[in-house]
């Protein structure tokens, strides 16, 4: 008789159990690639992320940057020659990008760029250095440092490149609209968009993230 | 039952009778579990089905023929996608394989039944445009699930673990590209309006961002009107002609889609305000390029529907024959399309592509 009330207490009890845990489980098993992309989302800050990468990847992947005077000389010669050499391309489609390093004197200050030439003997524009304000990817792309397949989703993509524009437009424009004067040497790192080879390889126009100035 | 998914199933059951009636059938066991009257309604259905699956005779292997590639497209009530379809299926079709376009109709629902449909029926691999980029991620998981390799086009979903690849229209950095030669055209300052598409739809909300990252660092240039017109032609007209009526003296409207923007532009045309008001559209579409050859449209952005279906259609063959080493996200560039290089364009590409 007691055995027999043990036992029906004791299935009570673990059917009650079992009930509870599947509303309540104590853990989810989910696969590892999805676990991580959650990790990934919840801790994604494109402004940390832009810290991280400013420091850590983009001033110490100058080095890698093409210079400039070699790729104008290049430009003029055979603009597919440059392309094939110096550009990189993401994805499919038309676009794509320099990453340059170089020394310039200005030549003219207007609104939104200064011009340099490169060499002593040129007064001719062969650089702009854009001061502002800076949109599209040209930093993001232009460097080969960033990977779309790295990120969630093209949205988080492009708040990156909102980011990295942004502290562009309030870290290193300023000192350049602010010393900019015609006969100054400018030295600069930045990058190149070309959609138009029409209209951006002549003058080339670059987005600077590193800029100095005497 | 929509009539779409209604004809889709017949056309699942015309491959593959014994695969559609287990669809079939799967999709009445939740009704049957959670209703016993359904149930009962339900019972009499599950019988024919069982009848026609023994009727069909199939055997369990893969169906005899080319193998079959699904191209599973949001909506063909618009010409672009209508675009996008065609050509994956033209492509699919040239590599060797038999290629059934499947509408969703813009509705998750009428997509989670194709897919039902593709993976009873065992097509070989999907050519994917998805309607929502949460929302059909677990479609995607359950083809994959199934050994079925799906490739995103154009639209992505936001997961990076589920479709084999996905080749992506970048609709912000188009918009972007949009948002500053408007400027160069309309100027710093002015009043314009804009058209937004459906506005529960990722890429409505990616081109307005795009756009308004440029424009709204003008203050001078003043957005005077908002509205949806559903990526719709005749909706557009009509919304342009209450905007105009409002605003009368505006410079420039910018429509989220190319049919948008010609239905903005015969409400202007109509209005004999054609050359005052720039128009500016996005999706490259041919009407609106020939306009802007002629002067008569502003710009648009030209996504290259049929570079993207033609690459899905090669990466889905490549990883049939066992290539799987795949990039996960291809981004295909956005170009901008005005006068100085409509020549350029046509035909949904540039012209000089192959």
């Amino acid at each position: 008789m007691w055995g027999r009330r043990r036992w029906i207490t004791g299935t009570t009890v673990a059917a009650g159990t079992m009930v509870l845990l599947y509303f309540l489980p104590l853990f989810h098993v989910v696969p590892l690639e999805q676990a991580r992309q959650r990790a990934a989302v919840a801790v994604y800050d494109p402004v940390e992320f832009v810290d991280w990468f400013w420091t850590e990847q983009l001033i110490p992947g100058a080095a890698e940057a093409i210079d400039a005077a070699e790729l104008v000389a290049t430009v003029q010669q055979d603009r597919q020659l440059a392309r094939e050499t110096h550009g990189r391309r993401v994805g499919l489609g038309g676009a794509y990008y320099f990453f340059v390093a170089g020394s310039g004197r200005i030549v003219s200050v207007d609104r939104y760029s200064v011009g340099l030439a490169l060499c002593d003997d040129q007064q001719q524009i062969q650089v702009l250095l854009e001061t502002g304000p800076i949109f599209g990817n040209a930093v993001r792309d232009g460097t080969g440092l960033l990977d779309v397949n790295d990120f969630a989703n093209s949205q988080d993509f492009n708040a990156l490149s909102a980011e990295i524009n942004r502290r562009i437009e309030q870290q290193v424009l300023p000192d350049l609209r602010t010393g900019a004067a015609i006969g100054v040497t400018v030295r600069f790192v930045g990058c190149a968009e070309i959609l138009d080879e029409g209209t951006d390889l002549s003058p080339l126009r670059i987005v600077p993230f590193l800029v100095e100035m005497p | 039952m929509t009539r779409t998914s209604v004809t889709s199933s017949f056309v699942a059951w015309l491959c593959d009778p014994r695969a559609a009636v287990f669809t079939a059938c799967r999709s009445m066991l939740p009704a049957l579990r959670i209703s016993a009257l359904r149930g009962m309604l339900s019972l009499p259905l599950l019988l024919l089905g069982l009848f026609l699956a023994g009727c069909g005779g199939g055997s369990s292997d893969r169906p005899a023929g080319p193998p079959r590639v699904a191209v599973i497209i949001s909506t063909l009530n618009n010409p672009w996608f209508v675009v996008l379809g065609d050509a994956a299926k033209e492509h699919a079709t040239r590599l060797g394989y038999d290629a059934v376009v499947f509408d969703s109709q813009n509705d998750p629902a009428t997509e989670a039944a194709h897919f039902d449909n593709v993976i009873a029926s065992r097509f070989a691999a999907v050519l994917f445009n998805p309607t929502d980029a949460d929302g059909s991620i677990a479609n995607v998981r359950r083809a994959k699930q199934a050994g079925i390799p799906v490739f995103c086009m154009d639209r992505e979903i936001n997961a990076t673990d589920a479709a084999v690849s996905q080749i992506l229209s970048d609709n912000y950095s188009g918009a972007v590209a949009v948002g500053q030669y408007f400027i160069k055209r309309v100027g710093e300052s002015g009043t314009y309006a804009e058209l937004l598409g459906l506005v529960g739809d990722n890429n409505t909300w990616n081109r307005s961002k795009g756009f308004h990252s440029v424009v709204d660092r003008y203050p001078d240039l003043k957005m005077v009107a908002q509205q949806s017109a559903d990526f719709d032609r005749a909706k557009a007209l009509e919304v342009m002609e209450a905007i105009l009526q409002a605003n009368p003296n505006i410079d420039a409207v910018f429509c989220g889609n190319d049919a948008m923007a010609m239905g903005a532009y015969q409400a202007l045309l109509a209005a004999g305000k054609d050359s005052q008001v720039k128009v500016f559209g996005f999706d490259g579409a041919d009407d609106v390029v020939k306009l802007i050859a002629e002067g008569r449209i502003a710009a648009t952005a030209m996504q290259f529907p049929k570079l993207m279906a033609r690459t899905a259609a090669e990466m889905a063959d490549r990883y049939l024959n066992g290539d799987h080493d795949l990039p996960q996200k291809i981004p295909v560039a956005v170009e901008l399309v005005h006068q100085g290089n409509a020549d350029q364009f046509g035909d949904y590409g540039r012209r000089d592509a192959d």
